[in-house]
């Protein structure tokens, strides 16, 4: 996946492009709305990242020109402005998803990783972790080929440990990305753990090996040792 | 009760004071004259009978109507003096206040004391005439005022009727074109209008850069806190860590979670008091909650809370579609987060009326400061107190009656759209 990151906060930029390094992804940085254009005039990429606060020129009319002139490119609005008709608007004008400051990388991945599967035509469209196949059309998982029988709920959490393979996942990021903002009590964590502990036992019932791991003091991690 | 109409029977008050007093004085002038007249017409009757007696002195006592002479036995000197007296009228049948002049006159080295009497026109006619124009002028007035007061509210003061119109029809959010008022040929209301203009302005723009102040405060607090989560999580991919600072870190996600929702909340509560909701259009009220609990099935069966619900499908409400699902949002959200485990929540919308109990703890503050900015119950708990005030708010947004009381192990809360 090749991404071209917008945003002027050089900080937020560099802990953005390593993580999505480390996945192997390519992620370029474009601090201004010029450099931007000009980084789009000269390559192709799969996903935008796009910061709507931008020092020359506001977000929202320079995603109109973008999709104007690169169609099948993917856009992520990430912005500090939480509102709702900005997040409208965004999605009206042609972005394909809209996330609010403060993230967690995780969950940007997992949304850029939606946004690119999404847009991809060619071929099957599944994600996989060893024996674990997921089918991103239908939702189904397939375990050594074997079809498992998953809630919504697990497919995501599943969904987002296989996007984020090797990465520490906190308790509070997959609460929030189960459950968005409705869930920020400490209740949630005992969820997740519930979550957890039901979705590792059906893998490993078809004949799956427990691949997520506890990270104590911390949350969860999907690998293989 | 309108300007013109105050002013009007203001008017009419005092010129009836003003009619009163006015015709108290006429009456006093009139008299006067009146009196001056009639002494001066007995006075001339009084000369004339000096010449009669030159020709045909009286011998003892003479008396005609109003009249009489008696001859003094000595010589006296001249004396007038008038008095008032009351006589019988002849024709009116009545007694009847009469000016009477008592004199001594020396006609041909005879004295000669003289009384006269007489009346012109009765005090009782001039009141009688008097308070009769007087009524007459004061209708014929009282009736010009009406025209006037009608004339002038609808011609007159039109521009400022116009201009209070526009008043009313001002709104902060409205659109950003400048407030135009009309022109007129009155001073007063063009300086007001001049006045208005500025203020109207001056207010908007004012009200922008607030807005754009409380907005921009909760942006610029959201960019510096990505940085912060998006840096702890590079911390917390490191391979050295141990246990205690894994979770030390994950405490300050949570804050920064907090800290990241305050600003959102108080962001939120700012755009409602500013009136920024104003995209009304007609919410299925009973879909949107039988929607709303659905996504909070999870949660709800999670915490094995026992759900009880009866929706009518038929309620119906014209508002923001936004804000009365933030109101739902947040009031389910609210019942479950403050519930027991393994407790029971009651949801019921009866027509236009929406109630929500929940079991849990009993307050430790009053119930009546529940709606309250930062008010919670359990101060140490993780929730940021502001989801029952931004319901409130939206409530009083929309003019919805809302209420809470504790009964029977229930918190309920009931809004009345």
């Amino acid at each position: 996946m090749k991404l071209l990151l917008v945003e002027d906060q050089e900080e937020l930029a560099s802990s953005i492009r390593n993580y999505f390094s480390k996945e192997g992804d390519v992620c370029e940085v474009a601090d201004s709305f010029a450099k931007a254009t000009e980084k789009l005039y000269a390559f192709s990429y799969d996903v935008l990242l796009l910061d709507l606060m931008l020092p020359d020129g506001d977000g929202l009319s320079l995603l109109r020109v973008i999709k104007e002139n690169w169609t099948d490119m993917g856009v992520v609005i990430i912005s500090a402005k939480n509102a709702l008709n900005d997040k409208l608007k965004g999605l009206e004008l042609g972005a394909d998803d809209y996330l609010p400051k403060p993230f967690h990388l995780a969950e940007l991945n997992a949304r850029a990783n939606a946004v690119y599967r999404r847009r991809k035509q060619d071929g099957k469209r599944t994600l996989s972790f060893n024996e674990i196949e997921l089918n991103l059309d239908n939702h189904e998982v397939m375990v050594n080929d074997k079809s498992i029988e998953l809630t919504r709920k697990e497919y995501e959490l599943l969904h987002y440990f296989v996007v984020n393979q090797n990465r520490l996942l906190t308790k509070q990021a997959i609460a929030e990305h189960l459950w968005g903002d409705y869930m920020d009590t400490m209740d949630s964590f005992d969820f997740v753990y519930q979550h957890i502990k039901n979705l590792r036992k059906k893998i490993m019932e078809a004949g799956g090996k427990d691949y997520l791991k506890t990270v104590y003091g911390a949350g969860y991690k999907m690998k293989d040792e | 009760m309108n300007l013109i109409a105050r002013i009007t029977i203001l008017f009419v008050f005092v010129s009836l004071v003003v009619f009163l007093i006015g015709g108290v004085i006429s009456f006093n002038v009139m008299m006067r004259e009146v009196n001056f007249e009639q002494r001066r017409f007995l006075i001339e009757r009084l000369d004339g009978l000096e010449k009669r007696l030159e020709r045909r002195p009286v011998k003892d006592t003479a008396s005609w109507t109003k009249l009489k002479i008696i001859r003094m036995p000595e010589l006296m000197e001249d004396r007038t003096s008038f008095s008032d007296t009351v006589v019988m009228h002849n024709q009116l049948d009545r007694l009847e206040p009469h000016l009477r002049l008592d004199a001594v006159r020396t006609v041909d080295g005879v004295s000669y004391q003289i009384s006269l009497y007489d009346i012109i026109i009765e005090p009782d006619d001039i009141r009688d005439g008097l308070v009769e124009s007087l009524v007459t002028m004061y209708l014929i007035l009282l009736g010009a005022v009406l025209i006037i007061g009608f004339m002038a509210s609808y011609f007159i003061l039109r521009p400022f009727n116009v201009t209070l119109d526009i008043i009313k029809n001002f709104s902060l959010t409205g659109s950003n074109q400048q407030v135009v008022f009309q022109k007129s040929n009155v001073i007063e209301f063009n300086r007001l209008n001049h006045f208005l203009e500025e203020m109207t302005n001056k207010v908007r723009s004012d009200y922008q850069s607030l807005k754009e102040f409380s907005e921009n405060a909760s942006h610029e607090l959201q960019t510096p806190l990505a940085i912060v989560q998006s840096k702890l999580e590079v911390l917390m991919d490191g391979e050295n860590l141990t246990e205690e600072q894994l979770e030390q870190i994950s405490f300050v996600q949570s804050a920064i979670k907090r800290l990241s929702n305050l600003s959102n909340a108080l962001a939120l509560l700012t755009k409602i008091e500013n009136r920024e909701f104003e995209n009304v259009s007609e919410v299925d009220l009973s879909g949107l909650l039988s929607k709303m609990l659905e996504e909070f099935k999870e949660l709800i069966e999670l915490k094995s809370i026992e759900r009880d619900e009866s929706i009518t499908e038929t309620a119906k409400i014209q508002a923001d579609q936004v804000l009365i699902e933030l109101m739902l949002t947040n009031l389910i959200n609210n019942a479950i987060r403050h519930n027991w485990e393994g407790g029971k929540i009651k949801v019921d919308l009866n027509g236009s009326e929406l109630t929500i109990s929940n079991t849990g703890q009993e307050l430790t503050i009053p119930g009546d400061q529940l709606f309250e900015r930062f008010k919670k119950s359990n101060q140490s708990s993780h929730s940021m107190g502001l989801g029952l005030a931004i319901v409130k708010k939206i409530c009083d947004y929309y003019d919805y009656e809302i209420g809470y009381e504790y009964k029977d192990d229930f918190h309920t809360i009931h809004i009345r759209f």
